[in-house]
């Protein structure tokens, strides 16, 4: 049964979500990206785990992570060097992008 | 509905051991991972790949799939006989799915374990004063560049777990008018109050999180909240300066290019990007056309050139 109804949509600030909500995105414990922020895996303001405050990009390089340690039991070393190269990846291709004559 | 095997889409047989499951899952997860995979098809692979492994990898799930599946053909029509799972006793615990995955998966999945564990939430027998504010949902909604300046109305179509009277979760279809305010940025997420998963015990529901992305243009390519466009300009335009038309989907501007102008130059026109509290830039990336030498007259004008100007576009500094 569908229903159908109309809402608003509110604009968040470009650091929006909340450690908590971060994990339950992409379904990992939220202990376990304070793991990867302790050893330098993921990136995250300075200052108390409960002030941090993560973007989209920072979503998406959890959900790599976490995704690559749970379909291939990467140990989260490996998915953080997997994640930087996507990263790398995504810069360039955006490059290329630039570039390409309109 | 057609029936879906499962088996087929990893490529195992019906008696794999869990290992050759997840075997056969990660490779497949490699060969289509959305962000390397050369595969044209890839991310459709990739979801009914996922599927079938969440299917699967879940001894719960697997043994449903296989007592209800007994007989089909991949492609067959599919009817699950009525009360099929009136045997079973789903635990809805680590082999429940997110609403993000019920989202991308098939309608067959949904009819088969729709209605087995995987929504949020307790289930019964926790403490009646249990409440928890419902899980935040995520979606990505695509918009076109124009719409950053003018806000846009989408709709979008969730498939969200529903809890019945009998405590059995659905998978629904709810169809969301969703408006989206001006000045929204590539990768911002908005925010549609309590409309994520339903909270418990008087809790609040959750929020349901929309990421934006921009369908690629022709004309305009956004940065952050500047706007880039490319502007073509004709060799005495560039060389003498000119005002310029320029079409925004701001509106139209009229740029002035100062003489001298060279291909491969950026120009900043403050303030007309993205609107906003502080609105974005807009920059013109000046390309020179050189017209082609049709006419008779058009090669004259090229040669009195060639012959007046000793112009080296290849001499140092130029």
């Amino acid at each position: 049964m569908a229903d159908h109804e109309t809402v608003m949509g509110i604009a968040l600030e470009e650091a929006c979500l909340t450690l908590e909500q971060l994990a339950a995105a992409c379904r990992v414990n939220p202990a376990h990206v304070t793991q990867w922020v302790s050893e330098g895996l993921f990136p995250a303001a300075g200052g108390e785990a409960r002030e941090w405050r993560f973007t989209t990009v920072q979503l998406r390089r959890a959900r790599r992570m976490s995704q690559l340690e749970r379909d291939f039991d990467a140990v989260p070393e490996l998915a953080a060097l997997v994640a930087d190269l996507l990263e790398e990846m995504d810069q360039l291709r955006s490059q290329m992008r630039r570039r390409e004559p309109r | 509905m057609e029936f879906k095997d499962y088996y087929q889409v990893l490529g195992v047989a019906r008696d794999a051991t869990a290992e050759d499951i997840k075997k056969a899952y990660r490779k497949l997860a490699r060969k289509y991972h959305p962000d390397v995979s050369k595969e044209p098809d890839a991310n459709a692979r990739m979801k009914e790949v996922n599927e079938a492994y969440a299917a699967l990898s879940d001894p719960e799930k697997r043994a449903a799939y296989d007592q209800v599946g007994r007989g089909y053909q991949p492609g067959q029509d599919f009817r699950p006989p009525p009360d099929w799972d009136a045997g079973f006793e789903f635990s809805g615990g680590g082999g429940g799915f997110s609403p993000e995955d019920a989202a991308d998966f098939s309608d067959f999945f949904s009819q088969v374990f729709g209605r087995m564990g995987g929504g949020a939430g307790p289930r019964s027998g926790r403490a009646a004063n249990f409440q928890a504010r419902g899980q935040d949902h995520h979606a990505k909604v695509m918009l076109d560049v124009e719409d950053a300046f003018h806000g846009a109305t989408r709709q979008l179509s969730l498939r969200v777990p529903k809890q019945d009277e009998q405590g059995r979760v659905r998978l629904e279809t709810r169809t969301l008018e969703v408006k989206v305010p001006r000045g929204v940025r590539e990768g911002q997420m908005i925010r549609l109050a309590g409309q994520g998963g339903a909270g418990f015990g008087g809790a609040p529901a959750g929020d349901l999180l929309l990421e934006v992305h921009f369908n690629t243009h022709d004309r305009y390519r956004v940065e952050g909240r500047d706007l880039h466009v490319t502007l073509p300009l004709a060799p005495w335009e560039a060389a003498l300066g000119a005002v310029i038309p320029v079409h925004t989907p701001g509106g139209k501007l009229e740029v002035r290019i100062p003489a001298g102008a060279q291909a491969g130059r950026q120009m900043r026109v403050r303030g007309k990007g993205i609107p906003g509290a502080t609105p974005g830039d807009l920059y013109l990336d000046l390309t020179i056309v050189a017209p082609p030498a049709e006419s008779a007259r058009a090669k004259e004008l090229y040669e009195t050139m060639a012959r007046e100007m000793a112009f080296d576009p290849r001499a140092k500094g130029n």
